[in-house]
């Protein structure tokens, strides 16, 4: 992520050696790409590009086809690769197929470099701004499949935007690039209350990080819990005790995959009958998942009126979100 | 009305036109296949040694000012009379067209598509076959479409040294002062021009469609 001008789209022509470095080794999967011949680098890496990029000569079929062609695969699994590529980018392949570019809307063109790009099932994928031309809405929407397509590949992505939601939205990790230099490289959270310097503050918008509360996700901003967990079956007194000597004042006890509580050290301690079971005891808390919004959480804190949710990803609890101390963070 | 039919029939008899159509056909379309191949392959060579690109437009720019005459003579103690120095001399003028337009598409394709084709792996040879040279189509086909004009006059002028075609009907008309003769010959040989550029300028319009639909 940079503005114009800062060596994001340089970076991706030094990756499959458009550009050759003038100093310094471009390493891939720990190979110096130096060695490699630039030709075989290049179908190995997938690459969309913000303008059209499709040949307006050759049908989808024929754009998508020609590196497979061109590497003599067979004719049958050309064409069952090209029906699964565009099926995986949402369109139909038999409305598709034989259409020429300029029968296709800026979405769908967009959809088809994608699908060119994947065609030689490479590990690493460079897309340049890939939906900086396309409007707002059209971009969101595209924002989203790519979101769910990118679970499914599990590829490496090296993606460049100028623009700071899109690549809180996109990204696992940002880079953050100015005058052709990278300044810090983090997640979101990271950037945003961590930021490296003040250019980096201020790309990021650090003033304003309240507007982060649609990007930051629950696992960026909550406290992980490590010793805090009970699951099993132990009596009130055995769970003071435990306490005590790991230093906390209050449990999170999981009865099932959605049914947590929270309990703390006083609450055990009024607790007449002290060989009771910890399951039947606590107030129930809000669960999360990792990938919920910050603003989603606020939300359903403000609705059932709590200040803590804690974060399960398949049924396991990975931390809490204490809203207190995220919103303490966020100004 | 019938007088003129009369006319138009006994000029295409005495005249054999039919026969001197197909003789034209066959001398035109031998040059322009021959000046297609011969002025595509060029463009490609010179495009894959731009420095030669200057030579080689020269040597035509000077080829292309001589006379179709002179060049008749020129060629007339190489090739003789007859069919070949008119195939030779068509071939000779409708290089430079069909070549230039041919060197022009190639090098001129918008550098995006060369940029992308390259990024997604294709070798130099492998732009200019799948990127370059369709996409270069609209603007060859227009070269050839001048050549269709140039050999058709051409082949007309043949018939002054005995290369047959409709070139001799109007010879012989103007040596005889035959007016009707010179009429049909000359709106036969113009129909038959119209004719060829109307159908190079329809392939010429479908290839732009085609391969450069924005």
């Amino acid at each position: 992520m940079g503005s114009s001008g800062s060596g994001k789209t340089t970076t991706l022509r030094l990756i499959n050696r458009l550009i050759d470095p003038d100093e310094g080794t471009v390493y891939l999967n720990g190979n110096d790409t130096k060695t490699m011949d630039p030709v075989k680098l290049r179908r190995k890496i997938g690459y969309v590009i913000q303008q059209i990029g499709l040949f307006p000569h050759m049908t989808v079929k024929e754009n998508i086809g020609l590196i497979p062609n061109l590497e003599k695969w067979k004719e049958e699994d050309i064409s069952n690769r090209i029906d699964e590529l565009l099926t995986l980018v949402a369109l139909p392949p038999d409305l598709f197929r034989s259409r020429y570019p300029n029968q296709l809307s800026g979405g769908q063109q967009q959809r088809i470099g994608l699908a060119r790009a994947l065609v030689m099932d490479p590990p690493l994928l460079l897309m340049d701004e890939p939906f900086g031309a396309l409007d707002p809405l059209l971009r969101m929407q595209l924002q989203n499949e790519f979101l769910s397509i990118k679970r499914k590949l599990d590829k490496t992505i090296v993606f460049v935007t100028h623009d700071i939601e899109e690549s809180f939205i996109l990204a696992d990790r940002i880079g953050v690039m100015h005058g052709g230099k990278m300044l810090q490289i983090g997640t979101p959270s990271e950037l945003l209350f961590e930021p490296a310097n003040d250019i980096v503050s201020k790309i990021i918008g650090a003033e304003n990080k309240f507007k982060a509360i649609k990007f930051l996700l629950a696992k960026d901003v909550m406290i992980p819990l490590k010793n805090c967990v009970i699951e099993s079956d132990i009596s009130c007194k055995e769970a003071i005790s435990k306490m005590i000597s790991d230093k906390i004042e209050s449990y999170i006890i999981k009865k099932s995959n959605s049914d947590i509580s929270q309990i703390s050290l006083i609450d055990l301690l009024n607790e007449k009958d002290q060989e009771k079971s910890i399951l039947g005891l606590g107030t129930r808390v809000n669960v999360v998942a990792p990938s919920d919004t910050l603003s989603s959480i606020i939300s359903l804190l403000k609705l059932s009126n709590d200040s803590m949710a804690v974060v399960i990803d398949h049924g396991k609890v990975l931390g809490v979100v204490r809203i207190n101390s995220v919103l303490m963070n966020l100004v | 009305m019938t007088n003129i039919i009369d006319t138009i029939i006994s000029v295409w008899i005495t005249h054999q036109i039919t026969l001197r159509t197909i003789q034209h056909l066959y001398m035109f379309s031998i040059a322009l296949i021959i000046s297609i191949l011969i002025g595509v392959t060029l463009a490609i060579l010179v495009y894959s040694n731009p420095k030669l690109a200057n030579v080689w437009f020269n040597v035509l720019n000077v080829i292309e000012t001589i006379p179709e005459l002179a060049l008749f003579i020129f060629l007339l103690p190489i090739l003789g009379l007859g069919e070949k120095p008119t195939i030779a001399a068509c071939v000779l003028y409708s290089i430079l067209p069909i070549m230039r337009n041919s060197y022009t598409g190639l090098a001129y394709v918008s550098n995006e598509y060369v940029e992308i084709a390259k990024a997604i792996g294709l070798t130099k040879n492998e732009i200019l076959l799948k990127i370059r040279l369709p996409m270069a189509l609209p603007l060859i086909s227009s070269g050839i479409r001048v050549a269709v004009v140039y050999i058709m006059g051409i082949v007309t002028l043949g018939g002054l040294i005995a290369a047959g075609g409709l070139g001799v009907p109007l010879q012989a008309g103007i040596y005889r002062y035959d007016i009707p003769a010179i009429i049909i010959g000359a709106l036969w040989v113009g129909t038959l021009g119209v004719i060829f550029d109307f159908i190079a300028w329809i392939i010429e319009n479908r290839l732009a469609r085609r391969f450069n639909p924005w």
